[in-house]
Formats: C-alpha cells, sequence, structure tokens
C-alpha cells in the first residue's frame, strides 16, 4: 500500500511538471540538425539562367506538356514514364555497384531484365512481384562517397542542380550502355526531358502561383530531395518550428 | 523495489499506448475532414476556401509556423501590431497555399503508415493516394493545449516549413530585414 502511495505520488508530481511546462509561453523544441545555408556563389546567373528557363517553358515546353496531358489518358502517361524510368535503370546498376549496395544492383538487373522482355518498359512488372524501384544515380553515389555537392547551379533549359549531380550527369552521358547504344540519342534524351517535365507539371503550376521568390524555392525543393535520398532519417532530421502557445 | 518499477512501467504504457490511441483517432478524423473538403466538387470555389480556411485554423500551429519562419531578431525588434498584421497575412497565404496544393491534386484516400515521436513533435507518416499514383505524405504534429497542430508537411520530401524559411529569409535579406516588405509580398500571392 505504501509502494502504491509512492508511485501515485510520484505520478501526481510528473503530471504537475508536465502542466506547467506545457502553460510556458514558449516551448523551445528544436531540430536535433540545422538545415545548412546552401553554397551559392553564382546566384545572379543562376538568377538569369532560371529566367531564361521559365520564359523557354512558357512559350514553347509548357502548351507541349499541357496537350499531352490533356489528350494522352492516364494509362499511357504512366507507360511513358515507366519506359524512360526502365532506360535509366542500367545506369543505378552501374551506380549500386560502386556504393556496394549489390543486392539493389542485382534488383535493378533483375527489374530491367523483366519490364524490357515483356512491355518494352512500359509495363513496371517487376514492381508487381516485389521488384520495387530503388532511385539513385552517379550523382548521388559521388555524394555517398563524401564529394560535397559544390555550388549550386541552374543548367539551361534542364534546371537545377549543382557541381557534383552536374559532374554526375557527364559521366552518365558517357557511360550509358543504353543511350550510347540506340540510334538518334538525341531524340530519347528530348523526350526524357518532356517527361520528366511532365512528372513535375503540378509542382511547376505551384510554383508560379504560391511562391514568393521561386528561385528559393526551387533551389530549396532540389537539395530536399537530393538529400532525402542521401540521408537516413532525413524527415526526422528536418529543422521543426519553436512551439508557440497558440 | 521491482513492483514500484513494475508499476511505473505499466503506468508508462498505459500512458504511450492512450497517446497513441488519441493522435491516431485525430488523424483519421482530421485527413476524412481534409479529404471530404478537397474531394466536395459540387460547391462553389469560393464556399470550399472557406472550408479551407476553417481547417487551416483548427488543425495548423499557425503562431508557431509563422514565427519560425522568422529571425529571432526580426521577431524582437519589431512592434506587436506588425507581428500581428503579419501572423493575419500569413494565415491567409498558408490557407492559399494549402487550397492551392489541394486543388490541383485529386485524391482518393490517405492511409496511416506509422507514428514517430521526436522531441516531443509527432511524425506522422501516410501515403495519399487515388487509383493510379501515391504520394508519400508526413505530417509534423504537436500537442498544444491539449489539441494537436501540424507543424509542418512534408510532401514527397519536401518540406512546407523549409522551403517556405528558405524563401522568407531572402526577402527578409533583400529588404535588410524589413517584416512590412515581406508582408507585402505575401498579400501580393
Amino acid at each position: 500500500m505504501k509502494n502504491l502511495f509512492k508511485v501515485l505520488l510520484l505520478q501526481i508530481l510528473l503530471f504537475i511538471s508536465y502542466v506547467s511546462f506545457a502553460n510556458s509561453d514558449e516551448i523551445p523544441i528544436e531540430s536535433s540538425v540545422s538545415y545548412d545555408e546552401i553554397y551559392d556563389p553564382l546566384e545572379p546567373i543562376n538568377r538569369a539562367i532560371l529566367d531564361f528557363n521559365f520564359f523557354i517553358d512558357d512559350i514553347a515546353i509548357r502548351p507541349v506538356i499541357k496537350t499531352y496531358k490533356f489528350i494522352a489518358p492516364d494509362p499511357v502517361e504512366k507507360g511513358v514514364s515507366n519506359f524512360f524510368s526502365n532506360l535509366k535503370e542500367p545506369i543505378r546498376v552501374i551506380s549500386f555497384v560502386f556504393q556496394g549496395e549489390f543486392m539493389k544492383s542485382i534488383n535493378s538487373v533483375g527489374r530491367f531484365s523483366i519490364n524490357t522482355l515483356t512491355s518494352l518498359g512500359t509495363f513496371d512488372l517487376a514492381s508487381r512481384i516485389g521488384m520495387t524501384e530503388n532511385e539513385t544515380d552517379i550523382g548521388l553515389t559521388l555524394a555517398k562517397s563524401g564529394v560535397s555537392s559544390g555550388p549550386y547551379i541552374v543548367v539551361p533549359i534542364i534546371g537545377p542542380s549543382n557541381f557534383r549531380d552536374l559532374s554526375g550527369n557527364v559521366v552518365e552521358f558517357f557511360v550509358d550502355p543504353i543511350s550510347n547504344n540506340i540510334p538518334n540519342r538525341s531524340y530519347v534524351s528530348i523526350g526524357s526531358g518532356l517527361n520528366s517535365r511532365a512528372e513535375l507539371d503540378e509542382e511547376v503550376d505551384q510554383i508560379r502561383e504560391v511562391s514568393t521568390d521561386k528561385y528559393e524555392m526551387i533551389k530549396s525543393i532540389y537539395y530536399q530531395n537530393r538529400n532525402s535520398q542521401i540521408e537516413e532519417d532525413f524527415v526526422q532530421n528536418l529543422p521543426t518550428p519553436k512551439i508557440y502557445i497558440e | 523495489m521491482f513492483k514500484i518499477l513494475t508499476l511505473l512501467l505499466f503506468f508508462f504504457i498505459n500512458f504511450s499506448y492512450a497517446e497513441d490511441i488519441e493522435i491516431t483517432n485525430w488523424f483519421n478524423q482530421e485527413s476524412k475532414e481534409f479529404l471530404e473538403i478537397m474531394n466536395n466538387a459540387d460547391v462553389e470555389k469560393h464556399q470550399n476556401y472557406e472550408k479551407y480556411k476553417v481547417f487551416v485554423e483548427t488543425n495548423f500551429a499557425l503562431k508557431s509556423i509563422a514565427y519560425g519562419l522568422l529571425n529571432e531578431k526580426i521577431i524582437e525588434k519589431n512592434d506587436k501590431e506588425t507581428l500581428l498584421r503579419y501572423e493575419k497575412t500569413f494565415k491567409a497565404y498558408l490557407t492559399k497555399t494549402i487550397y492551392n496544393l489541394a486543388n490541383t491534386s485529386t485524391s482518393g484516400e490517405i492511409i496511416l503508415r506509422d507514428i514517430d515521436v521526436k522531441d516531443g513533435v509527432y511524425i506522422i507518416n501516410s501515403d495519399i493516394s487515388d487509383r493510379t499514383s501515391s504520394v508519400s505524405l508526413y505530417w509534423k504534429v504537436a500537442k498544444i493545449k491539449d489539441s494537436y497542430k501540424i507543424l509542418d508537411i512534408i510532401v514527397e520530401n519536401t518540406s512546407y516549413f523549409v522551403t517556405k524559411k528558405s524563401e522568407f529569409t531572402k526577402i527578409l535579406r533583400k529588404s535588410r530585414g524589413s517584416l512590412d516588405f515581406l508582408i507585402k509580398e505575401l498579400e501580393k500571392i
């Protein structure tokens, strides 16, 4: 009985301290990891290129994408998206080998074989049988090897990148076994680019409508997406606002 | 001693379990309401906007997000009136962004995956999906004055709070820390 009384007393004390803490004007909860400032020494040039990209998007790319999305039924869009994603599997195989992720590399080999043989990559049968897609590329391989991102770069027509990811793209251009062995490589590249743009169509509309600074918004989104592929517990480590009593 | 430890453990487990059930119920109820507003195509646009407004007022930690997006020094150097004006403008801005975000998407259901707790903040992992695709959606939620409030939404690894913090910081730097300038920029949207 005495012990139970002690436990109850302890509980009451804990409860009182909890209540007094909750009623203080501000609860100092801060993220354990602060989000580093993005290295952006080329900002003036990048901003000019971004304006140029939006101009090209307005006059040429956006109308094409909107028409495509209006005409093409969802399964067709999905098929096209799967086709271009499947073409990236060989690069994923190479990247995973260099990352030491051999099981994922084998998974990518399997995915590429199954999807190419059954539907030329337009239908993702491999995912249906449990071989889910794992995203990676040479840029991520460099990041996981400890290469820092370098300055933020906006590439004409292509969009946001950084020195490390752009270097990764250049390496991919030369080592990609698919792109290097198909005729009319440029058509495939354009198709792949347009498909990526179509996949981001709603996000681009969002940026146009609600952004107070398009450049900063795109830069932040780009880095968050890349960091989410590099860091484990990315969401848990994102900064959280201090709590104010509403 | 052993009995005390057992009892403490029992209380702790019970307390955690009750909290888990409470936040799960809150999440299920609010996400259902959100989906209802989102999928309600029958009403006029402005009526739906009003519903989003109520949803944002009820469920978002507006003050915490609004002040979290500013530098501490900026909060200190501005008077109460300007800060209140900022809070009000930010509320309208947040409603508009949520309205735009939800109105460009179609959704069938929100599926709760799991709930994690870090530094007193609940991190709710969910998926929002229609027939063809699924999008990862995390909610950072805290219990403030006996009710759960959303501190951040992370859609496909893009945090609303982090993104807006970058934008607002830039605007404030450009204007040498003028909160009035930021308010004007927000009003333009």
